[in-house]
């Protein structure tokens, strides 16, 4: 694939900034967050080292949006380009789930379709994970090798820009001036800081490397009481999906306006105790348990069923987010456990 | 065709026929034409108030206008319940699978219905009744509450019971001094010579609890789990296999439902919830 090499990363976001409405990470307090590129910042933008903590859902399926207006129709509102720079393999990778419910299948999503269209990624490479990010044992990588318009990577006195697609490639052309070629050495300086982060991501997560297919460990543990336990800790603040970049529940709500009513489409929550409820009364998971074991097999065994992909990537954004200190990690640790000692109980029977 | 999938189209309400204490029949006309099979769903809204998912209790030939048989059961239907003739509506869908009913032809089908789950019933057996000939009989076996709580009286006690090819048991939980037939729940009139099961299908629809003891009773008389077909409720919103509320294992009930075969559903845990 084609690369370029500029030592200063701000030409090149102004270049991007000139085309389109641009967003970067900003730190927050520990974390990065994205907000609006402001070239005349004294830090315009920073190299994130690691994934923001928001996910990138909120570009392409806002918190809240109309939906449906009655009794006349609404189109999509025009939304215009925007480039997002920072995102992670991890983010990449949770779009490519989203696009499977809402840009892929029968029923599109128009409101997802026209943000998603109109989205340009400028992904970059982890050199620091995060003490909860194991995308790793979900197969993913500290960087993108696919998925994005132009990726950067920080390499020493400079940055290397990889093209991704058609879109990337002009912008780069169009803006030639502030590139040179890439240094063969440089390329392979990127490569080997790329296999050293995912060495030490892969060392790190080392526990989670089960030798059962998670999807099995979580199918099986349909009469777990992990999941009981579990719920001992969590305090149901809904956290771990809302910052979830691939949780996409979301709940239909009409609205009077003055001279006409919407339909508004709102994200939701699967931890919430009336989410399954019908008006009868009858609610399919009325204890805090049974969502907790619904959230884990709809990411690692429906979707997988259904879509040919896990619903999660290993981000651990949730594993921060969690007020109650429930860790996604260790859970499925004590499932791996749990179904060895069956295994084992099962051969002790049988002997 | 609109290609905003959460679009309703307009519609009225052109008359309201009640049916027991908590159920009424809501005729509407949409605006636009809009077909369905027996046993999709479509979901109404009462505009800016919200919206619920029904499944049409009319037959799917008669296309100019749709019946919806509505329970009072939380705030959507207690608002609709409140409604006059003339009143706007939002109609989206259909959705879902319906009856496979040309998978039931030259074969015996036995319905099992009770309370407001003679809805989708009527819709289905309308179709059956519209091409009866085409299948070996149509055995129905309705129960409710109460007297009082039985829905579509007059054609359960008149037109449907003189159809040829239709064989009619009705029962209620609990009598009051008119009442002369069996009194018992539904699967009390259920009983193992009603078909012949080698070559019938089974359509159960109602309560979750009087689901659960009819498939219980259908698989004790040797009724095969593909061969019973249940139209589940669950809390379909999006309609369309997105939104999750509706999700029934690996199943979105609202895409790939509402009629499942037990068999579909047998290994997950709360289906009957």
């Amino acid at each position: 694939m084609e690369a370029v090499f500029t030592k200063e990363l701000k030409p090149f976001l102004d270049a991007v900034a000139e085309r389109m409405e641009l967003y970067v990470p900003k730190k927050a307090g520990d974390y990065y967050v994205f907000k609006r590129y402001e070239p005349s910042d004294e830090v315009a933008a920073e190299f994130n080292n690691i994934r923001a903590c928001t996910p990138v859902k909120e570009f392409l399926f806002p918190l809240c949006e109309l939906a449906a207006v009655f009794p006349k129709t609404v189109e999509p509102e025009d939304v215009k380009p925007f480039a997002i720079f920072g995102l992670k393999d991890c983010d990449l990778r949770s779009i490519e789930i989203l696009d499977k419910v809402f840009a892929e299948e029968e029923f599109k999503d128009p409101f997802y379709l026209k943000r998603r269209e109109n989205m340009f990624v400028i992904s970059s490479d982890c050199s620091e994970p995060g003490e909860s990010c194991f995308c790793t044992v979900l197969d993913g990588r500290p960087y993108a090798d696919s998925g994005f318009d132009l990726n950067v990577s920080q390499v020493r006195d400079g940055f290397v820009i990889e093209v991704g697609s058609e879109k990337g490639k002009g912008l780069i052309e169009e803006h030639s001036q502030l590139f040179s070629e890439v240094p063969e050495v440089l390329l392979s300086e990127r490569d080997e800081d790329r296999s050293e982060t995912q060495k030490q991501l892969e060392q790190k997560n080392a526990e989670l490397r089960f030798d059962t297919p998670i999807k099995e460990i979580v199918e099986n543990s349909q009469e777990s009481e992990v999941f009981d336990v579990e719920a001992k800790n969590c305090v149901e603040c809904q956290a771990c999906t809302r910052i979830c970049p691939t949780c996409h529940c979301f709940y239909l709500y009409d609205t009077k306006q003055k001279d006409y009513f919407a339909k508004m489409k709102m994200w939701d929550s699967c931890m919430r105790q009336a989410y399954a409820e019908v008006a009868g009364g009858a609610n399919p998971h009325k204890v805090l348990g049974d969502r907790i074991k619904h959230r884990l097999m709809h990411k690692f065994v429906y979707f997988l069923d259904r879509y040919g992909i896990e619903m999660c990537v290993g981000c651990g954004r949730c594993v921060d987010a969690d007020v109650g200190g429930m860790d996604l990690r260790e859970v499925l640790k004590k499932l791996s456990e749990e179904l060895k000692d069956k295994g084992k109980k099962k051969a002790k029977a049988t002997k | 065709m609109n290609q905003n999938p959460y679009q309703p189209i307009a519609g009225e309400v052109t008359d309201i026929i009640d049916e027991s204490a908590t159920i009424k029949t809501f005729v509407v006309v949409p605006e636009e034409e809009f077909k369905f099979e027996t046993g999709q769903f479509v979901e109404l809204t009462l505009p800016g108030e919200g919206e619920a998912p029904f499944t049409p209790s009319s037959s799917p030939a008669e296309t100019k206008k749709m019946e919806i048989t509505i329970m009072k059961a939380g705030r959507v239907t207690g608002l609709l319940h409140q409604c006059k003739k003339g009143q706007k509506v939002g109609i989206r869908g259909p959705y879902g699978n319906g009856y496979p009913i040309d998978d039931f032809a030259g074969k015996e089908v036995y319905i099992v219905g009770g309370g407001v789950g003679l809805a989708p019933i009527r819709s289905l057996f309308l179709t059956l009744v519209d091409r009866i000939k085409d299948f070996k009989s149509v055995v129905c076996r309705f129960g409710a509450r109460t007297p009082d709580d039985l829905i579509y009286k007059k054609t359960l006690f008149g037109a449907w019971q003189k159809i040829a090819g239709v064989e009619m048991k009705l029962t209620v939980d609990e009598a009051d001094g008119d009442w002369k037939g069996n009194v018992g729940v539904v699967t009390t009139i259920c009983d193992k010579k009603d078909v012949d099961i080698k070559n019938a299908v089974a359509v159960v629809c109602g309560p979750p609890i009087m689901m659960r003891f009819a498939t219980m009773k259908l698989l004790e008389f040797g009724f095969g789990p593909k061969d019973i077909y249940l139209s589940m409720e669950k809390n379909m919103s999006c309609g369309i296999g997105k939104c999750g509320h509706c999700m029934l294992g690996k199943y979105y009930v609202c895409k790939d439902g509402p009629v499942f075969t037990y068999e579909q559903v047998k290994d997950y845990r709360d289906i009957w919830a």
